[in-house]
């Protein structure tokens, strides 16, 4: 037992040091960061008793409604601690830095196993359960669960999450004993990755706003009516919610089976993990240190980028085709390209599903008033883009930031290049949405121009505020790509972006505003094409700002590090 | 070629490097010995400009580092002791990429890339991504990376760690047909017998200040050692700091 607490001493010891950690900054960081959570938290806890007082109010049909809710929740978690799991093992078990100096060190095999399982599962887990707590409070505030259910809650939850970790540990070992370990894990961010953008899909072509719509509610009531069981009997999350609904809504239940069951599971696997991990650990971790091969000779590759990026200076050239070919290379960077285009799709879709002939407003007001609506959203998907990819450009230099540092170029080229590289299909993407959603809503031609020139002008602005910020808030360190957009800089990045396009969106709204009424009643407004003039001035203007302040002040925090 | 003039670098109240005085001429190897801790790895990263100092001056090659960063640094190779590089370009990309930093001609690069590929025997590898070399290897690629430019000066933090003995006796004889051919070598190191044998003058550093200078005879002079090698005039200069 003392050396089980011995392997784990060393987070602990590091999250303690981390959190005791005076500075002004970092207590900031953690307010900010703590409002957020409580925001999100509030948030959910809000939206979820809403929903579930609402569906009290469906005769008859709550409990069951709320029920089923339960269940794809619990097996949405479910699910995701299962793949975080898998992740998360990989790393722990045959990627970690310390696993050199552990397991050269006499521990016995089933101490570093469970060591490792706790250490996957605190990972993995933590922010599940933060998130879903609220849920869990909505449920028995609604359905005045009292002390009991919370009681169930502590006593379920652990169990919960212990099964999970257990197969998504066992399963990182068999398929490092027969795959190299580097290579699972671009497979595993891959297959996340397509699996979410194929659930998305799902979700958004299955067109769930339909349920609100009364002619096909009547079928849906129907639908569940006959959904009052779980629809698999043999997942966790189904027996868990068989255990909550017991005590919510007094559902007749054998609790003394399910319980005893989840008990078993969550002692059995991780069991059954450690007997496996005995069998297969050496051989996996043994593979997970022999490095990748293959060649790189792509002349093709070479031309190509020769060309794309001649006119620029020697300089910005190198570091772009590095950039580029790095992008390329790195599964978990090029593969968020597909997280990207389905977001561009379902986007899209929802302007060719927008119910705008059941409007009581005229037609073709409420398309150009949805197009304008449309500038901020896309502004939105642009800076949520940004932030993925603009954002870390700076902090993917990582721990080779000192070959910059060491050569004879500005770190300001460093920025130029960075913001070039992003820019240019950042407007793409940018006036290609704006484009075509309003070639789908059959705006007016002014609207249109409108909206290319304001887009235009505000992926200048979106751009360099994510390079900007990044370099103001680099993450040299990081351990993976993906982290990098969720630090404190992300979110300072977002709300940034956010207030650039709120003010654009603001400064563009009375002309427009005056246009649509010149439109609706002619002669009343007594505007011409010529009412846009003075906001597209000022928009520039506060472009010319948004792109200069930023890598300005990512500049000099560049600089400041030689401090 | 190297002028380091009352060179201080404070953090907060701690000082790293305190009001150093230094000068190497062309084609000269100076070794730069010290404890761990005692300001080397800070001189060097101020040195090249990756760290502002606090007090004080760099100048290479005629160029303030502070003033003039670019034009010091084009003259200029550095070797850092830990090699972090971009581990998804293959080698040869690598140089390419931080020969254009340094503005090398284009035809040059083609002929001299191979040529250091070769002579840093990893001319097998040049098509593998970084990520895949050993750390020997990226120690080499990093030396090959330091050399593409032909600097005027090469600075060189712990340049044997991770190298084996027939990487080590090459880098030694690599060092001095550099400095024969008039490059200036400053050399950061632990290992005192590298420092004996090819090092023409010495520096000991020592809780941040520059405790002793000059060649192996001068030192001897300074510690009161009559007898022994370097490693006794070293524990004996740093054993209390003062000698």
């Amino acid at each position: 037992m003392s050396s089980l607490a011995t392997l784990l001493s060393p987070n602990l010891l590091s999250w303690k040091n981390d959190f005791l950690r005076r500075g002004e900054k970092k207590w900031l960081r953690r307010a900010v960061l703590l409002s957020l959570a409580l925001g999100f938290w509030v948030g959910t806890y809000w939206t979820i008793k809403r929903v579930l007082v609402y569906f009290q109010t469906v005769h008859e049909l709550g409990p069951a409604l709320a029920y089923q809710l339960l269940l794809i929740i619990l097996l949405t978690f479910f699910s995701m601690l299962l793949f975080s799991n898998l992740i998360s093992a990989l790393s722990t078990f045959f990627l970690a830095h310390d696993l050199d100096l552990v397991l050269s060190t006499p521990t016995s095999p089933p101490t570093f196993f469970y060591s490792r399982l706790i250490t996957t599962t605190a990972n993995s887990s933590w922010m599940a359960l933060f998130f879903s707590l609220p849920v869990f409070a909505a449920y028995g505030s609604v359905f005045r669960g009292g002390a009991l259910f919370y009681l169930w809650v502590i006593l379920v939850l652990p169990l919960f999450v212990v099964i999970p970790a257990a197969i998504g540990t066992l399963v990182t070992h068999l398929l490092v004993y027969f795959l190299p370990a580097r290579r699972i894990r671009d497979t595993l961010f891959f297959i996340g990755l397509f699996v979410f953008i194929i659930l998305y899909f799902l979700f958004r072509f299955s067109r769930p706003e339909r349920l609100v719509q009364p002619e096909a509610f009547g079928h849906f009531l129907e639908f569940l009516s006959a959904m009052e069981t779980p629809s698999s009997l043999f997942l966790p999350s189904s027996w868990t919610a068989e255990i909550f609904a017991s005590v919510l809504f007094q559902k007749p239940v054998e609790l003394w089976f399910f319980y005893p069951l989840l008990v078993s599971y969550a002692l059995f696997l991780p069991l059954m993990a450690s007997w496996i991990s005995a069998a297969v650990h050496l051989s996996g971790w043994s593979k997970a240190q022999e490095s990748l091969q293959g060649r790189r000779q792509g002349h093709l590759l070479d031309d190509m980028l020769n060309w794309i990026t001649h006119p620029f200076p020697e300089i910005l050239k190198a570091i772009m085709v590095k950039d580029i070919k790095t992008f390329f290379r790195d599964t978990t960077q090029w593969s968020q390209l597909f997280l990207l285009l389905a977001l561009m799709v379902v986007y899209l879709y929802n302007f060719k599903v927008l119910p705008l002939d059941r409007s009581p407003i005229p037609t073709a007001t409420l398309r150009t008033v949805i197009s304008f609506t449309n500038l901020g959203l896309a502004g939105f998907v642009l800076s949520a883009v940004a932030i993925r990819f603009a954002f870390p450009a700076v902090s993917l230099e990582g721990r080779a930031f000192w070959i910059l540092q060491t050569t004879p170029i500005a770190l300001r080229s460093l920025l130029w290049s960075k913001f070039l590289l992003n820019l240019i299909p950042l407007l793409f993407l940018g006036e290609l949405l704006v484009f075509l959603s309003n070639t789908l809503l059959r705006v007016p031609a002014w609207m249109m121009t409108l909206s290319l020139i304001t887009i235009f002008l505000m992926t200048f602005g979106i751009t360099a505020i994510g390079v900007g910020v990044g370099a103001l808030y680099p993450r040299f360190d990081h351990g993976n790509v993906a982290e990098i957009p969720t630090s404190f800089g992300g979110v300072v990045c977002m709300i940034f972006s956010i207030a650039f396009i709120g003010a654009t969106v603001m400064i563009e709204a009375w002309p427009v505003y005056l246009l649509v009424m010149e439109g609706l009643n002619p002669g009343t407004a007594k505007a011409g094409g010529w009412v846009i003039v003075p906001s597209l001035a000022v928009v520039l203007a506060l472009t010319t700002a948004a792109v200069i302040v930023p890598i300005k002040l990512g500049l000099n925090s560049l600089e400041g590090l030689k401090d | 070629m190297i002028r380091l003039e009352n060179l201080s670098k404070h953090y907060g109240r701690l000082a790293a490097v305190d009001s150093l005085n230094l000068e190497v001429q062309r084609g000269e190897i100076f070794g730069f010995l010290g404890p761990n801790g005692a300001g080397k790895t800070t001189t060097i990263r101020v040195m090249m400009g990756i760290l502002r100092a606090t007090s004080g001056r760099v100048t290479l090659g005629g160029y303030d580092m502070e003033q003039e960063p670019e034009k010091a640094k084009a003259i200029t190779g550095f070797i850092p002791d830990r090699p972090f590089i971009y581990e998804k370009l293959s080698g040869r990309e690598f140089l390419k990429f931080v020969g254009s930093l340094h503005r090398v001609d284009a035809a040059l690069l083609q002929r001299r890339i191979p040529e250091l590929l070769e002579h840093f025997e990893l001319s097998d590898w040049k098509d593998e991504l970084v990520e895949s070399y050993s750390h020997g290897m990226k120690q080499r690629l990093v030396l090959c990376a330091s050399l593409i430019h032909q600097p005027k000066i090469l600075i060189i933090d712990e340049p044997m760690v991770g190298i084996d003995p027939r990487g080590t006796r090459m880098l030694k004889d690599l060092f001095l047909s550099l400095a024969k051919k008039g490059t200036t070598l400053f050399l950061s190191t632990h290992s005192i017998s590298i420092a004996e044998e090819i090092c023409q003058r010495i520096g000991i550093i020592h809780k941040g200040k520059l405790i002793a200078s000059g060649t192996m005879a001068d030192l001897y002079r300074l510690a009161k050692v009559k007898e022994g090698r370097l490693e006794s005039v070293f524990l004996e200069l740093t054993r209390d700091g003062t000698p």
